[in-house]
């Protein structure tokens, strides 16, 4: 067998052409295609239900595209003014953009303090933040409650944001990256006459680009789509932030499914946009972090 | 910090004073910050041995004390062994929160293995496309996710019922109905296991499909000239080659779904009769619509230890120490 193994030239093609290989090819896009069709199907159900009316949803068998092809459920979310959909954007978006700026400005720091940086306590600090990094959330969430309530911030939402300014995984992750940045180049902009801020902001920043789109991207949606902090916060309606809301609309309009999903649409569709745009970070980022 | 002296001297120390002082004005608001998490984990701990409830006035410290009697390990004794209300519900939420993710993580590897290598073995041309497409539901709101499969589900008018339907079974109540389906596990919780593994698997697939990029194609290609087949070639040299991954994908995968909340609190809100109640939600409603505090730390930190033990388990079981 070895020495058979041994003769084999290199170059020569693992098999020929056959109708197993084919076959074996159009197994694999077969089960390919099928489990794409149950990752799309949902979706196609979701979008299609959002243009009939809420009778026709309500048939049984159910209609597969819209009898009578209707924009009437999206007019009506538009225009209820219990409903002031661009305010919830807005707060969904504050809570985002803000926490999401305040982490890369801590991570990209704290993880170029770590990698390049000398001092007393170092070790112990960095084990710290991996411990915090392990502790789950519904361990901390009762304390963060009790110390909103006592500053007045359950219904605002700050509350949102006064936990989220330091991630320990981003830190994490910048670290690694500050670590592969050659000293010269801090070194030479010390001889320059640069202050340690000006390296920081002129040279690690910019250097630091790919991982902190990445990082970027992937806080964006983890608070697009948080909830149950959220949840716990924000309990007036006007504070809330999407995910909530769509739970209220659903609650508040059982039997009307076709509404429901169009509010859904309305919902769910930014950020899949927002992918499909940077889909090659996003994926890029979750597999070089493994973030959730 | 000692340096030899020498004509640079004075400009070296004033270095080293400007990166101290740059280490210094990073560190000390950070050490701040992190004495609240601290804060808030001590106040975590002290509150599973208390009687606490945010209504009562209480002592004068965080309001312990008082009206907010401590109670020693009495909460955890109650949770094992009492036959009060909550004592009963925290034992069914921890015994429906290990079927749920004793049935997710084999249903989740089934899925996303398979289809990850079938993915790389493809050509180039599809590949982005169809990982796209895989990956919509990871990003989709978890509310949304529960919203589609509820209309999916729906008794009468739900897709699911319809194709039933068709092949002249009898359509099923799937969200509310308590009997116990395959496995001895209630229909319900299949319900939502399925929505959550749907939800969930583009994730893992994303990560087994680098990894796979990651295996040496000489290794692979060594073996099929040796004569293995393509299916011992993968369980022989690829399966062994990405480990690693294995326990990060099987650790993750855990993790999250001994924590499923949101998609199990929109669909059945712990229904029916309590059979899809899993312990995040039994928590949540504890603290928060029960205000009963003590308690719910305490069902956390149990929760913690779960979580806890069953990563350990795992990084024992998965661990490797070799690389290649």
């Amino acid at each position: 067998m070895a020495a058979n193994t041994l003769s084999t030239p290199l170059a020569q093609p693992r098999k020929p052409f056959g109708w197993s290989r084919f076959l074996g090819r159009f197994l694999a896009y077969f089960i390919l295609t099928l489990g794409l069709s149950f990752t799309l199907l949902p979706f196609v159900m979701m979008i299609l239900s959002s243009f009939k009316t809420n009778l026709e949803v309500l048939r049984v068998p159910p209609t597969f595209w819209p009898e009578n092809f209707t924009l009437e459920n999206y007019l009506k979310i538009f225009n209820d003014p219990q409903l002031p959909l661009l305010r919830f954007y807005g707060n969904s978006a504050f809570v985002a953009v803000f926490n999401v700026t305040s982490t890369l400005f801590t991570s990209s720091l704290i993880g170029y303090m770590f990698a390049k940086f000398e001092f007393p306590g170092k070790k112990i600090l960095f084990g710290w933040f991996l411990t915090m990094m392990m502790i789950p959330t519904q361990i901390t969430m009762i304390p963060s409650y009790l110390i909103l309530a006592k500053l007045g911030l359950i219904n605002s939402l700050w509350g949102l944001v006064i936990f989220s300014a330091v991630d320990a995984f981003g830190i994490f992750m910048m670290r690694q990256f500050c670590e592969t940045l050659p000293n010269e180049l801090f070194d030479a902009a010390r001889i320059d006459g640069a202050g340690e801020w000006q390296i920081y902001w002129r040279i690690v920043l910019p250097q630091l680009g790919a991982p902190l789109a990445t990082l970027g991207i992937l806080g964006f949606m983890f608070n697009w789509n948080a909830y149950l902090w959220p949840m716990i916060v924000l309990q007036k309606i006007e504070v809330r932030t999407l995910p909530i809301i769509l739970t209220w609309f659903n609650s508040t309009h059982t039997g009307q499914g076709a509404l429901v999903m169009a509010a859904t649409v309305l919902i769910i569709m930014p950020i899949l946009f927002v992918f499909l745009f940077f889909q090659r970070w996003i994926v890029q980022g979750f597999t070089m972090t493994g973030f959730k | 910090m000692v340096r030899t002296r020498n004509r640079n001297d004075r400009r070296r120390s004033g270095l080293v004073i400007s990166k101290r002082r740059f280490v210094a004005s990073v560190t000390i608001p950070l050490l701040l910050y992190e004495s609240l998490g601290i804060f808030v984990l001590g106040w975590a701990f002290v509150l599973m041995f208390f009687d606490y409830s945010p209504g009562r006035l209480g002592g004068p410290i965080l309001g312990l004390g008082g009206s907010n009697p401590f109670v020693g390990l009495r909460n955890f004794v109650e949770m094992f062994s009492g036959d009060s209300v909550q004592a009963t519900l925290f034992r069914t939420s921890l015994r429906n929160t290990i079927i749920f993710a004793v049935a997710v993580l084999p249903l989740n590897l089934a899925i996303t293995l398979p289809l990850a290598w079938l993915l790389e073995s493809i050509g180039n041309r599809f590949k982005s496309l169809y990982r796209t497409i895989y990956f919509l539901p990871v990003l989709t709101s978890s509310v949304g996710v529960a919203l589609i499969w509820m209309s999916m589900y729906d008794p009468q008018a739900g897709w699911i019922n319809a194709i039933i339907r068709a092949f002249g079974g009898t359509p099923v109540a799937w969200l509310s109905d308590p009997r116990a389906g395959f496995a001895n596990v209630s229909i319900a919780m299949w319900a939502v296991i399925i929505a959550y593994l749907w939800q969930d698997y583009g994730y893992n697939m994303v990560i087994f499909i680098a990894a796979l990029q990651g295996v040496p194609h000489e290794l692979r290609e060594a073996a099929l000239i040796d004569g293995a087949n393509s299916w011992q070639a993968f369980t022989r040299i690829t399966l062994p080659l990405i480990r690693p991954t294995m326990l990060f994908v099987c650790v993750m995968t855990m993790l999250s779904s001994f924590q499923v909340f949101d998609v199990i609190q929109v669909m059945t809100n712990g229904g029916p009769n309590n059979q899809t109640q899993v312990l995040m939600l039994d928590i949540y409603k504890s603290a928060f619509r029960y205000q009963n505090m003590g308690w719910a730390a305490a069902e956390s930190f149990v929760l913690f230890l779960v979580v806890m033990g069953v990563t350990l388990f795992q990084m024992r079981v998965l661990r490797t120490d070799w690389e290649y």
